[in-house]
């Protein structure tokens, strides 16, 4: 209530200024945006949120306000000049009213609405894999970096860059240690294969699959303290929904756990039972508890396998696990279940928790384990302190909300959404108090304010960063397209 | 001539011309843009994309191409100053630019850039540009600083074709002997050395392609291996045309030269060319009819559809009584069995056959117009392979047609995805997509396609039509195509992978599909379905279901000619009253084959289907089989 009181006394002072409306028509309504940024709240160090103005009329004008800063704005669309930008929202709270000039020429005034600064600042750089919506085929994939604090956006690297006609390459599953780019990694698979891996700057290709394990390494986690990646190995299928909304269902027929010991180049095996289908590993904060997702699955393991279980799907819940683990004897405790999924009707998976180790965010939806691809997957939020968890309805919407990352200082969250269509996953960012409550998220902001709903690419795998990949997208290239992936050792078996 | 070639192409090749444009895009938007500069030639692809919309009215695009090959004549005689005896020489790379286009075929359907059509000659012009505009400058320093700014601003605008200008223009001033000698070093190794360079240096700033592949930047792309060089070679021939012109501008030309010799070289120079384009020009019956059939889909004209493949059938009528009878007179004095065999299988190619993509296009129109039980068993059936380098999977050719139309709009989006990865957007796949969400009424994503066809010359009317149907079911409901789309999906929702073969898909559909609500539609179809594969539980099955959704009152001929023929197979006694020419047509049938014997199925088709092509007999034991892709 202070804030409109403050927003309308500003907004008041200005209407006298030229070019806005002296005499206008009230209307009882927050405007309709495009994204939708009434009301949100947003780091001090983020780019202008532009946006379009979802009204009908002749013309528009834009007053947007911070203390005793202004930005008068023409136009349906509305791109704030950076300079400007900065200076109002140094001011902690942001009022913007629209005006709309109808078919009558009269200027209809709009409920105003505010943005508020959080102090939390946000990490200046993310990446993402730009991706084509897609069922089997990779032609054109990207992992870019952008600029957070402005609209920079640089690709890392692209498997244009590498790939044939015949023997395409497809990348997935950047990575960083600490939110650090000195210490990263993604897969290439296929033509020209392995993991390629930034250690202390420098390029490594490893191929991680052995004679002991199912696949090459698939969904990372960085230990915190120590040189480990848990990582998942997954023999993934995909099948596609002859008449319904969700398009498509992933599944693995066969998954396991391995750790990575980057210092020796080995593996050795976290979990192989080849009844559970263990995915989606993520360490605690202090990297002495590895938190993953399993399902128990005891049907047919010869060619009718991968069928029965889409025929199955529905039955696949999958619960939260953890294994207690030493770091410094690289030893693991038993696996304790830490959330039933299975027996709420549902499927939990991308456990992933907050750098100070008091929360774990993990989708949740009502089987499978691919929430991208289902529109009834949502977010489940633990408070590991206490054991108690909740739906944070804040975030969540009507369509999947799948892959999130939590920034470096743990209040800020950024997820993969498709509330904007249904298909084209797109990015959204939430602040979270130290109730582990959640501001209304809003969409990675763009130059033009239209771009989402133009971009007929989808944006997955978000990743805070501090600072941007150095290596450049030809070094990368160059390396991939000249190193052959040096094999890891295995290690040990399981129980040996 | 060139009035000749348009004549040619809007006659001929009308239908060839719409899949052109059908299968590329340029939309008036930003992001498009951007992302088509995001690549070396990526000015020349916008362009040729630009001009490819114009195929849309097939007149139009042709008077286009064929204006730009007459420039691209004309501006080759001046560039290189060829004398009057030596013009026909120009003749020889605007052929091989026809030759690019026109020998593709089915290569149509795996093409990757947007732009093949008209880039080619677009990017002829180019090169031209270099020689003209540096013989204008006098200065060496000028003429090297051109060279340089062309090719690092041309490569990133024309890709390769920069290069291409940039060395015949150093061919040429190598071979001028008015030049100084310094000259004529200096700027054919500049332009080499900056040919090379260039992309290695330039590189850095681009992240969509691999550094080998910067030399062939801007020309057109095509997704199977196998097919590229061959693909492009006519392309950078007529490139290598334009460095041989240039280096023949140092040749003396006797001028004026109107002896029979001359005349005659010059005839034959143009006689080769136009015998080249004939020679190479992709000329297939079934290609065409398909084109033809697909156009006719695409406009829901399910007539059209018909009439089409009845035309293809119809005019190889008098080749197919010329190909038996010339068989017979060579089987007559064969001398051994393996002979025959070897005759009839020489032979089989000069039959003519439909391919499984025509097929299935005229089921489908039958099934549209419900004439498919009645008629399908009456038209001749087989399946040709594509006359084609490699075979085209039908899930690229046909598969988001026949998909959406049959009901399994969830494959026929799958497959524009897929389509727009492996081969890019393209206006067929934005339509599909649109029609696809329209249909299932996803009104946000429809809206993101119906924006971007929003900005397109010609599909924008199209395009508003659907913004009232994406979220009003009942006007949906009642508008083409979704009208007769919605009966075929009353089928529960399963996993299914089509594993790229979209006839065995279709055909496991309706198979295994035994919906609660089936409609008549369905039912139709799924005993049409039964009857092609000749499964005889499957067919009774499917009849008992389609008597019943369909209330029939008399069986259609094909349906009765299939029972009384599984009855016989199963030896069990049929108790629906048939008609009588049903009866006396199968024991007419039994005699015929009584009485004639049978050396192989292969050789007895053609008699056979004289007497009993529109019989299901006939297609029961002589279309087995059938190959499908």
């Amino acid at each position: 209530m202070k804030h409109c009181i403050t927003i309308v006394a500003a907004l008041t002072l200005l209407v006298s200024c030229t070019g806005i409306p002296q005499t206008t028509v009230q209307t009882d309504k927050v405007p309709s945006v495009f994204p939708d940024y009434t009301n949100v709240v947003i780091p001090s160090n983020i780019a202008p949120l532009n946006f379009r103005i979802e009204e009908e009329g002749k013309k528009y004008v834009t007053v947007i306000t911070g203390g005793a800063d202004k930005a008068v704005i023409g136009g349906q669309k509305v791109e704030i000049p950076p300079r400007k930008w900065r200076k109002i929202k140094q001011h902690g709270l942001i009022g913007i009213q629209v005006f709309v000039m109808d078919d009558d020429s009269r200027w209809h005034s709009y409920r105003p609405f505010s943005m508020s600064v959080s102090e939390d600042e946000i990490d200046p750089y993310i990446s993402y894999r730009v991706i084509p919506v897609a069922v089997e085929s990779y032609q054109n994939l990207s992992i870019r970096q952008r600029n957070l604090t402005n609209f920079r956006e640089k690709v890392i690297f692209a498997n244009t860059m590498v790939q044939t006609n015949a023997d395409g390459a497809c990348i997935n599953c950047h990575s960083y240690r600490d939110y650090s780019t000195d210490n990263m990694l993604f897969h290439v698979r296929q033509y020209k294969g392995g993991t390629v891996m930034v250690l202390d700057g420098k390029l490594h290709k490893v191929n991680m699959k052995t004679d002991h394990t199912l696949s090459a390494g698939v969904y990372p986690s960085w230990h915190p303290t120590h040189d480990y990646i848990a990582l998942s190995n997954n023999r993934t299928h995909q099948s596609v929904h002859s008449a319904s909304h969700d398009k498509l269902e992933v599944l693995d027929d066969i998954s396991d756990l391995i750790l990575y010991d980057i210092k020796n180049n080995t593996v050795s095996v976290i979990e192989n039972d080849s009844s559970e289908l263990e995915n989606y590993p993520n360490w605690s904060a202090d990297g002495r508890k590895l938190y993953y997702v399993s399902y128990r699955y005891d049907g047919n393991y010869g060619d009718k396998r991968k069928n029965e279980m889409f025929l199955s799907r529905e039955d696949f819940h999958f619960n939260l696990y953890s294994k207690p683990f030493d770091p410094d004897t690289k030893t693991w405790g038993p696996t304790k279940l830490e959330f039933d999924a299975a027996a709420r009707d549902s499927s939990i998976t991308w456990p992933r928790v907050s750098p100070d180790g008091r929360w774990l965010l993990a989708c949740i939806s009502t089987h499978g384990v691919f929430p991208l691809d289902q529109i009834v997957s949502d977010y489940i939020m633990f408070d590991l302190e206490n054991g108690s968890y909740r739906y944070p309805d804040e975030l969540n919407s009507p369509f999947a909300e799948s892959f999130h990352s939590w920034s470096s200082n743990g209040r800020w969250v950024m997820f993969s959404t498709r509330r904007e269509d249904g298909v084209h996953t797109r990015l959204y960012f939430s602040h979270m108090d130290e109730n582990g409550r959640f501001s209304k998220p809003f969409a990675l902001p763009q130059r033009d304010p239209d771009f989402n709903r133009e971009f007929l690419y989808a944006f997955n795998i978000p990743e805070f960063m501090k600072e941007p990949v150095h290596i450049t997208p030809r070094q990368f290239a160059s390396f991939i397209s000249g190193t052959d992936a040096t094999p890891a050792k295995y290690e040990t078996k399981k129980g040996e | 001539m060139a009035a000749i070639l348009w004549c040619v192409l809007v006659l001929k090749e009308q239908f060839f011309l719409y899949k052109v444009e059908d299968l590329s895009v340029f939309l008036f938007d930003k992001l498009f843009i951007a992302e088509c500069l995001k690549t070396p030639g990526g000015f020349l692809g916008l362009a040729g994309s630009f001009l490819t919309q114009f195929l849309h009215l097939p007149w139009l695009g042709a008077l286009l191409w064929v204006l730009l090959l007459l420039i691209a004549y004309q501006l080759t005689i001046r560039v290189f100053n060829l004398p009057e005896n030596r013009r026909p020489l120009a003749l020889i790379p605007v052929a091989l630019l026809i030759i690019g286009n026109m020998s593709l075929g089915y290569g149509v359907f795996l093409m990757r850039s947007q732009d093949h059509f008209f880039a080619p000659v677009l990017g002829y012009l180019i090169s031209l540009i270099p020689l003209s505009a540096a013989g204008r400058m006098k200065a060496l320093w000028s003429k090297i600083l051109f060279l340089a700014v062309w090719t690092t601003a041309g490569f990133a605008l024309f890709g390769t074709f920069a290069f291409t200008g940039a060395i015949v223009c150093g061919c040429a001033t190598l071979v001028n002997s008015g030049l100084p000698r310094r000259e004529r070093i200096t700027v054919p190794v500049s332009a080499l050395i900056l040919s090379l360079l260039v992309p290695l240096v330039i590189y850095s700033a681009y992240t969509s392609y691999k550094l080998t592949d910067s030399w062939i930047m801007g020309l057109p792309s095509i997704s199977s291996d196998s097919w590229t060089h061959a693909m492009r070679a006519p392309f950078q021939l007529s490139l290598l045309c334009q460095i041989l012109l240039a280096l023949g501008t140092g040749l003396k030309s006797s001028g004026q030269d109107d002896s029979t010799k001359s005349i005659i070289t010059r005839s034959l120079t143009y006689i080769a060319a136009i015998a080249m384009v004939w020679g190479f020009w992709y000329r297939d019956c079934n290609f065409h009819t398909e084109l033809e059939m697909s156009y006719a889909v695409d406009r829901y004209d399910w007539n059209h559809v018909i009439k089409t493949y009845q035309k293809a059938v119809d005019s190889h009528k008098k080749a197919d009584e010329k190909a038996f009878e010339s068989r017979s007179r060579k089987i007559e004095s064969a001398r051994s069995n393996d002979e025959i065999d070897e005759i009839v299988e020489r032979y089989s190619s000069r039959f003519f056959e439909p391919t499984r993509s025509m097929i299935l296009y005229r089921d489908l129109a039958l099934l549209k117009t419900n004439r498919a039980l009645k008629e399908a068993f009456t038209m001749k059936d087989g399946s040709r392979m594509q006359n084609s380098r490699t075979q085209i999977p039908m899930a690229w050719q046909s598969g988001k047609q026949l998909y959406f139309q049959y009901g399994l709009v969830n494959m026929c989006y799958r497959w524009c995805l897929e389509d727009v990865i492996e081969h890019n957007w393209s206006f067929s796949t934005l339509r599909y997509m649109t029609m696809h969400s329209v249909i299932m009424q996803e009104p946000d994503l429809a809206e993101k396609y119906i924006s971007k066809l929003e900005k397109t010359i010609f599909y924008r009317k199209w395009a508003r039509s659907q913004r009232t149907l994406k979220s009003d079911r009942d006007a949906m409901a009642a508008a083409a195509p979704y009208k007769s789309v919605l009966p075929y999906m009353c089928f529960e929702n399963r996993m299914s992978n089509d594993m790229i073969k979209t006839e065995a898909y279709l055909i496991n559909h309706f198979m295994e599909e035994e919906p609660e609500l089936a409609t008549p539609e369905y039912d139709r179809a799924a005993l049409l379905i039964a009857m092609r594969i000749q499964d005889i539980n499957r067919f009774w099955e499917r009849l008992r279901y389609y008597i019943n959704s369909n209330h029939v009152r008399e069986l259609p001929r094909s349906v009765q000619e299939a029972m009384i023929l599984y009855s016989s197979l199963r030896k069990t006694q049929l108790d629906y009253p048939l008609d009588e020419q049903v009866r006396r047509g199968y024991d007419s049938f039994n005699q015929y084959v009584s009485s004639h014997s049978i050396r192989s199925m292969k050789e007895a088709s053609y008699p056979f289907c004289q007497r009993f092509g529109k019989t299901f007999y006939y297609y029961y034991y002589f279309m087995r089989d059938l190959n499908t892709y």
